[in-house]
């Protein structure tokens, strides 16, 4: 029986290196690479011809951003409309990689289920955050640590609170997604084992491995809608975050 | 857990930046701010239907308060016209049945006089004729001649 933890191993499929370091292109970079090109293909009929009265694929690519921007005009307002492109770019990202990685078979690595992918897209929303802060607040900026109306006795002790949970904010994104693709992806090869060794039962063939089928098929259900929530808990915390660096709390 | 092997960090973290930079720099830059934009055309152009359906709505109350104005004092002027047009005629019919009755007066008091003229005249004419058939009845029954005068003191003794 198959390892449950073997999806996730990175595979070389080009090595590379520059300066020293290796930069080899990998199933991860290759799944990565597909979710890039369905986006961009979705993204390129969607707007070819953009029309008062949409189309089919400008209706779904209308519906997704408009989702976005309503996300960010309620936790941001008006000014966090700017930021829609970025924060539409990371959510479908994360979307495509999530929902790719279910397809069976096919689909047999899930980039966001590595660590190492899902901190990289948390440290861009972080650094997203950093800079509009700082640009728009200068070194006001860190007046985010002082929320209002808190003793002065106590001060010193919240804003170190507040500075530790504001630096906290990338590990938690990035562990959240992390978690909860793999842990979603080795149940279904866990009870994908069971369904092979249940059903090769010699005295009873097949049979057996019914039950664990079909629970795998609840899970897979299951799944999809976590890919989905996760993709729009990602983008809804990036957006909350965005908040604080454009209106201080 | 190959998540956690170091070795696999910086091929991932350097292939994200690649690919996301892509994805968002060439993909999502040059496409999506086009549908964005007709977003907001679309939530312009109902907006601004929406108040030009307003203004043609007020028009539209204006334009029929003063319809009902118009009416109201276009039926009034009406009803007063009529009403003046009936007393005027019914005035005139008085007048004319007050005429036709006049005439109708004397001339049927001229019918009364002709009548009486024609009655006195005929009653003149019915004594003479008595008197000529009264003197002939004599002459045939005795073979006397009767004179007129004698007749008529007979027949206005007998009367």
């Amino acid at each position: 029986m198959a390892n449950p933890m073997e999806q996730f191993q990175i595979e070389k499929m080009v090595p590379l290196a520059v300066a020293g370091k290796d930069v080899s292109f990998t199933n991860s970079s290759l799944w990565m690479l597909v979710a890039m090109l369905i986006v961009a293909a979705f993204l390129y009929i969607g707007t070819s011809r953009p029309q008062l009265v949409p189309g089919r694929a400008q209706a779904a690519v209308e519906y997704l951003y408009s989702f976005i921007r309503d996300m960010l005009r309620e936790n941001v307002g008006k000014e966090g409309l700017r930021y829609a492109p970025l924060i539409f770019t990371v959510f479908i990202f994360v979307l495509a990689c999530n929902l790719l990685g279910l397809i069976p078979f096919v689909g047999a690595f899930t980039p966001t289920s590595h660590i190492a992918v899902t901190f990289g897209l948390a440290m861009i929303v972080f650094v997203l955050v950093l800079i509009v802060g700082f640009a728009k607040h200068g070194l006001h900026f860190f007046t985010l640590f002082l929320p209002e109306g808190t003793p002065v006795f106590v001060l010193p002790l919240v804003a170190a609170i507040e500075f530790l949970s504001f630096l906290s904010r990338p590990f938690t994104l990035a562990i959240r997604l992390f978690a909860n693709m793999t842990a979603g992806h080795v149940l279904l090869k866990v009870f994908g084992g069971f369904i092979v060794g249940l059903g090769s039962f010699e005295a009873l063939p097949y049979v057996l491995g019914i039950i664990p089928l079909s629970v795998n098929v609840a899970l897979t259900a299951l799944e999809l809608l976590i890919a989905v929530v996760q993709a729009y808990v990602f983008a809804l915390l990036a957006s909350i975050y965005l908040n604080d660096a454009v209106n201080l709390h | 857990m190959p998540q956690f092997d170091p070795a696999n960090f910086l091929p991932q973290l350097a292939w994200l930046a690649v690919i996301f930079a892509v994805l968002y720099f060439a993909i999502v830059r040059p496409t999506l701010p086009k549908v964005g934009r007709v977003i907001d055309e679309r939530e312009q152009r109902v907006s601004s239907d929406l108040d030009a359906a307003e203004v043609a709505k007020t028009e539209a109350d204006a334009i029929r308060t003063r319809y009902d104005a118009g009416m109201a004092t276009a039926r009034e002027a009406a009803q007063a016209e009529v009403a003046a047009a009936r007393a005027k005629a019914s005035q005139a019919i008085e007048t004319r049945m007050k005429a036709l009755a006049a005439t109708l007066d004397a001339r049927s008091d001229e019918a009364a006089v002709r009548i009486a003229a024609a009655r006195s005249a005929a009653e003149a004419k019915l004594a003479a004729t008595t008197a000529d058939l009264t003197g002939e009845a004599v002459a045939r029954l005795t073979g006397l001649t009767v004179s007129p005068a004698e007749i008529d003191a007979a027949l206005a003794s007998a009367r």
